[in-house]
């Protein structure tokens, strides 16, 4: 994921782009129904940016997931390791 | 719930953080660039045939800069605008903050150097009409585009359309 050489706050890791990628959205899609700018989801996406509790909630509401399932503080381990239920690299 | 549609976009909202940052400096320095060369150029034999190009590369400068910048910014660093979503309010402030930096070391810096020229070096400034119409010419014309130069400078590149 990458990082704005600017940016000093801690990352937030978040499963944007699979989620987005296996319900078939659009970043305007997802930014329509959440209220940001398509942008905002391709930041979110490269974590570039970190979203508000509120918005991070809406987004967590749409996928209809709780909110740890989508926005983490540490890395997400790969969906297929989990799947196959192998301990992740 | 500000949303914003999606405009598939143009050159110019493609450009990249260091182009629109060159972009920046360059609009901010053309129009005080024009006057210390007009400034420069009485003082000198220069022919008229260079000052002419040389002053019109430079307001140039500054008047397609301004151009650019209004149109990669659009009303993203208007206060007042509630179309923009919580990332683009917080560039926004930011920029406004950077604006106010700025602005500040500016004044500061003028305020001090002419504090060193009339109380360290007893010399006697004198404001003439030209430099005070040059002053207000490029304050008039600068300050309005300071955050939206400030908002061009933050703004990351870009994520790739999907």
């Amino acid at each position: 994921m990458a990082r704005s050489p600017e940016r000093t706050e801690p990352i937030l890791h978040n499963r944007l782009a699979v989620l987005r990628a296996e319900r078939g959205l659009s970043r305007q899609d997802l930014a329509d129904a959440v209220g940001a700018n398509y942008q905002t989801i391709g930041y979110l996406e490269r974590g570039e940016y970190n979203p508000s509790l509120a918005l991070a909630f809406a987004i967590a509401d749409r996928f209809g997931l709780p909110i740890e399932a989508v926005f983490s503080p540490r890395p997400f381990p790969a969906l297929s390791d989990l799947v196959y239920n192998r301990p992740a690299s | 719930m500000p949303m914003t549609t999606h405009p598939r976009s143009s050159r110019i909202d493609r450009l990249s953080q260091r182009a629109r940052r060159i972009v920046a400096v360059a609009t901010l320095t053309g129009l005080p660039a024009m006057f210390a060369w007009s400034s420069f150029w009485l003082g000198t034999s220069v022919p008229n045939l260079i000052w002419g190009p040389v002053s019109f590369l430079l307001i140039g400068m500054t008047a397609v800069g301004a151009i650019v910048l209004y149109r990669f910014v659009r009303d993203r660093a208007n206060l007042g605008s509630t179309s923009l979503d919580e990332r683009q309010r917080q560039l926004r402030d930011r920029a406004w903050v950077l604006s106010y930096g700025i602005l500040s070391t500016v004044v500061v810096a003028l305020v001090g150097v002419l504090a060193i020229l009339v109380l360290g070096m007893e010399r006697v400034v004198t404001l003439d009409p030209n430099l005070m119409s040059a002053v207000a010419l490029c304050t008039g014309t600068l300050i309005p585009l300071v955050p939206i130069a400030a908002l061009a400078w933050i703004e990351p590149d870009q994520p790739e359309d999907d």
